[in-house]
């Protein structure tokens, strides 16, 4: 599969984030992109679309984001959740890594792990 | 970062004025110290000596290395070493002050002598922001009586707000002096909530042309006005600085802290209700954009 195929979904409450993600997924030629805005759209928007790859934020209204990795992994086993947060602590790595997320990226988010992170899930497809 | 809190020091002691300052933050990007202002910070020149190579310069087309080489006040190994420190950035601010004419060379010679006196300051600790002075700034120049046995706890924060701030929004500031308040009117605000053993009230406060700058720098984006990108920038920026508050609590401390998510109001009051809220103005060339604290129940509406 080459990445500009991979159909993304990005979970932030920041219109900020979201715009910052688009475009360097743009940059890359990925333009199949979806959007969530809390916890839950978050799992809604994945059972609708079924991405290849979810970035999720952990700090969100209605349901966070660890929450939503939790329903969206119960839902698919497969599903592969980067968890993209400013709050990477201990407890939330602990949290992230034992409920089964495909990595994990603190804020401020360097692109480069972004980047890196797609030509894997290219890879494998 | 001292040079921020340097700069709050001789605005203080009457030395400069606000609108001086903050025509020096905006002079500093296209300034270099020179050698003068280097050899009175290294203690390598007295003020006077300086202004007697300045006055053999009007005469003769030499430079101030040579000119003080020559009169045997340094010597060329002290000269190359000062060249190397050029860029720092306390001595940029001084010389942007001295060459617009607001300071002489005397005035800034004997301020940053006291300044470093009264934080027991050395040399090597302006040139490493990490270094644990910065605390002892900090500490000094925000008392926080208020927060009875949190005074760590928010001396860690504020130290990382002015870090954070330097890192992604600029270094162009000055803190002003702080207030303890139980009301707060809010122009536009970004609040978020820090869950612990307590709660924590943070928010960065700001009129809607001040903050639209802060975000416009912060998120990269061609901002002009305070629209959605503007406001979810601001909110973004609190959220991203207390993320970073809530790792460095937890590999340092072991404290495990909760975010709630952030949230913008406009024409607030913002209330504390058993208590007070730490408000801490930043003077921005742009204009002043406030960090408000508080370990209370602050209710906003």
């Amino acid at each position: 599969m080459e990445m500009k195929d991979i159909k993304v979904q990005i979970s932030d409450d920041s219109v900020l984030v979201r715009k910052k993600m688009k475009d360097h997924l743009a940059s890359l030629g990925i333009e199949n992109v979806v959007e969530a805005v809390n916890g839950n759209e978050a799992v809604s928007v994945y059972k609708a679309n079924k991405p290849d790859i979810v970035f999720m934020d952990i700090v969100m209204p209605e349901k966070s984001g660890v929450e939503a990795l939790l329903d969206i992994l119960a839902y698919d086993s497969s599903a592969k959740v980067v968890m993209a947060s400013s709050v990477g602590t201990q407890e939330n790595l602990k949290i992230a890594i034992a409920a089964g997320a495909y990595e994990f990226l603190q804020k401020p988010i360097n692109y480069d792990d972004v980047t890196k992170i797609l030509e894997k899930i290219a890879e494998r497809k | 970062m001292f040079t921020q809190f340097f700069g709050n020091y001789l605005f203080n002691e009457k030395l400069v004025t606000k609108q001086q300052l903050i025509e020096a933050l905006e002079m500093q990007k296209v300034v270099r110290a020179k050698l003068g202002v280097l050899a009175i910070n290294a203690g390598y020149m007295t003020a006077k000596q300086v202004d007697e190579v300045h006055a053999e310069q009007q005469r003769a087309d030499k430079r101030f290395g040579d000119i003080a080489v020559e009169k045997g006040f340094v010597t060329e190994a002290q000269v190359e070493e000062l060249l190397s420190n050029q860029k720092q950035a306390h001595l940029v601010l001084g010389q942007a002050l001295v060459d617009k004419g607001y300071l002489t060379n005397e005035q800034f010679a004997e301020a940053l002598a006291k300044y470093k006196q009264n934080n027991l300051i050395e040399e090597s600790d302006f040139t490493d922001d990490q270094n644990r002075k910065i605390d002892t700034i900090i500490r000094n120049f925000y008392i926080f009586n208020t927060f009875d046995g949190n005074i760590d706890f928010f001396t860690d924060y504020v130290s990382l707000v002015f870090k954070n701030i330097i890192r992604f929004v600029g270094g162009d500031f000055i803190p002003l002096a702080p207030e303890s308040v139980k009301e707060y009117k809010a122009d536009k605000a970004a609040y978020q909530l820090i869950n612990g053993k307590g709660t924590v009230f943070t928010a960065i406060e700001g009129s809607a042309s001040a903050l639209t700058e802060f975000a416009a720098r912060y998120s990269g984006e061609g901002l002009t006005e305070f629209d959605e990108m503007a406001r979810e920038s601001v909110a973004e920026f609190l959220n991203l600085h207390n993320g970073l508050f809530t790792v460095n609590m937890s590999n340092n401390k072991q404290t495990e802290l909760q975010l709630e998510p952030q949230k913008v109001v406009e024409n607030a009051k913002l209330t504390a209700k058993n208590g007070e809220m730490f408000s801490m103005p930043i003077c921005f060339p742009f204009g002043t954009v406030s960090v408000i604290v508080s370990s209370c129940n602050v209710s906003a509406e």
